[in-house]
């Protein structure tokens, strides 16, 4: 049996513990509420954006509109951008993407070739270690993380899709649903599929007004497309961080009340230990005085 | 009489939205003007000075190039960056622009990198220019 010094040290280590884990979920509450203050900022842009392209759009067949971003061709090589964070003690958080992205490629080894990049650290960690190439690591994006460095990243990927050393991007992420729900996702960056389902013409409504476009409708097209690229990384990113603060914080918070059990166990073992002790010494004590008669 | 509503929104976050009776946007033609019943148009926009009227007083910022939408008297906005005249720094400012004109000056016209340091000087030079109005 453990004795009452080791107990009351184990006991001491874990209330060290909790400490920790109650000081890292509060650092992480507010952070996240920092994260999903950014993702609401960011909305009025990418809706407008949104409901601009889609606007070109729907008229873009009949007129001959064409952007080579928004042009689908056969996939035969495919890059992963996988995004993880930085640090760990975030539950499911990284895990549930590398072993998302892993599948990935174990499904799809009928492609000639996927490149992997990564945004994170744990990522990059992850394919390091099983020997796997990658082939960029856009580290460090979450200290400066801004809709320039994010478009910054973007504007290389489309470089890549432009000039045919990729047929598609795809993003995988934690979808930020509540604080305690993130969902791994996989978004397709390019080709760009802004227009959703299609819808009608005429379900669409007075939705689509005339628009002049000045200087014209291909010029407006050519310049929006590539912001609409960058602002869907944007999203992603910050819908990745906002996640991986929620990660962290439930994760910090059972972490809290696993170690209130722990310790309340220990306490029930201590106490016992020490009746059990007392116990023996009374023991002691009462047959000595009986011996002496 | 009618009201514009006027609204800025960069990438980033809801820069303003106010009511105002006139705007002045840098186009991509140059300058235009946008009263309220002005015909739904969209167009691209240059960095440069955007300016509000309202009740006689004029109100500036500066936006550093994207879109803006008008239609149904409401003016939408959608800046790469756009901030207020009296808030520039133009010692900054013109930091940047000198940085990028010394990267402009070691890169070839058909680098990739060429285009976007030239738009980086194109922009600084209408903030700065902008800041001169104050």
């Amino acid at each position: 049996m453990a004795s009452l010094r080791d107990i009351r040290k184990r006991i001491r280590s874990v209330k060290n513990t909790r400490q920790i884990t109650k000081a890292m979920k509060m650092v992480s509450a507010a952070k996240l509420r920092k994260a999903q203050d950014a993702i609401l900022a960011a909305r009025p842009y990418a809706q407008t954006l949104d409901q601009i392209i889609s606007d070109l759009a729907a008229r873009a067949a009949d007129e001959g509109l064409a952007h080579p971003l928004l042009t689908p061709r056969p996939v035969r090589r495919v890059e992963l951008v996988v995004l993880t964070s930085d640090r760990g003690l975030a539950g499911g958080f990284n895990s549930n993407i590398t072993r998302r992205a892993n599948r990935f490629l174990y499904e799809n080894t009928a492609l000639e070739k996927i490149q992997i990049s990564t945004v994170g650290r744990k990522g990059n960690d992850f394919f390091r270690t099983r020997g796997l190439t990658i082939r960029k690591d856009f580290g460090g994006l979450y200290q400066r993380l801004s809709y320039r460095a994010a478009a910054d990243v973007a504007e290389e990927l489309v470089a890549s899709y432009v000039n045919g050393e990729v047929d598609q991007v795809i993003v995988v992420f934690n979808e930020f649903i509540s604080a305690i729900n993130q969902k791994v996702t996989m978004m397709q960056l390019l080709p760009l599929q802004t227009f959703g389902p299609q819808v009608p013409a005429e379900a669409q409504g007075p939705a689509l007004v005339d628009f002049k476009y000045e200087p014209d409708r291909q010029a407006v097209l050519d310049r929006l497309v590539p912001q609409a690229v960058n602002i869907k990384l944007y999203r992603a990113l910050l819908e990745s961080v906002a996640s991986e603060h929620g990660a962290r914080m439930s994760a910090m918070e059972n972490a809290t009340s696993n170690a209130t059990d722990m310790i309340n166990s220990y306490t029930l073992v201590y106490n016992r230990t020490r009746q059990a002790v007392i116990t023996k010494e009374l023991m002691e004590i009462v047959s000595g005085a009986e011996a002496l008669k | 009489m009618a009201k514009l509503t006027v609204e800025i929104v960069t990438p980033e976050k809801r820069i303003l939205s106010v009511q105002a009776d006139e705007a002045i946007v840098p186009g991509g033609r140059g300058l235009f003007g946008v009263r309220p019943g002005h015909t739904p148009f969209l167009s691209l926009m240059e960095p440069g000075p955007l300016t509000l009227i309202e009740a006689g007083r004029q109100d500036t910022y500066f936006v550093a190039g994207g879109f803006v939408e008008v239609g149904n008297d409401k003016v939408l906005v959608l800046a790469d960056g756009a901030e207020q005249v009296a808030g520039i720094d133009v010692e900054s400012a013109r930091q940047r622009m000198a940085d990028a004109q010394k990267r402009l000056s070691a890169l070839s016209a058909d680098d990739a990198r060429f285009e976007v340091e030239q738009a980086t000087v194109r922009r600084e030079a209408a903030r700065i220019n902008v800041a001169g109005m104050r």
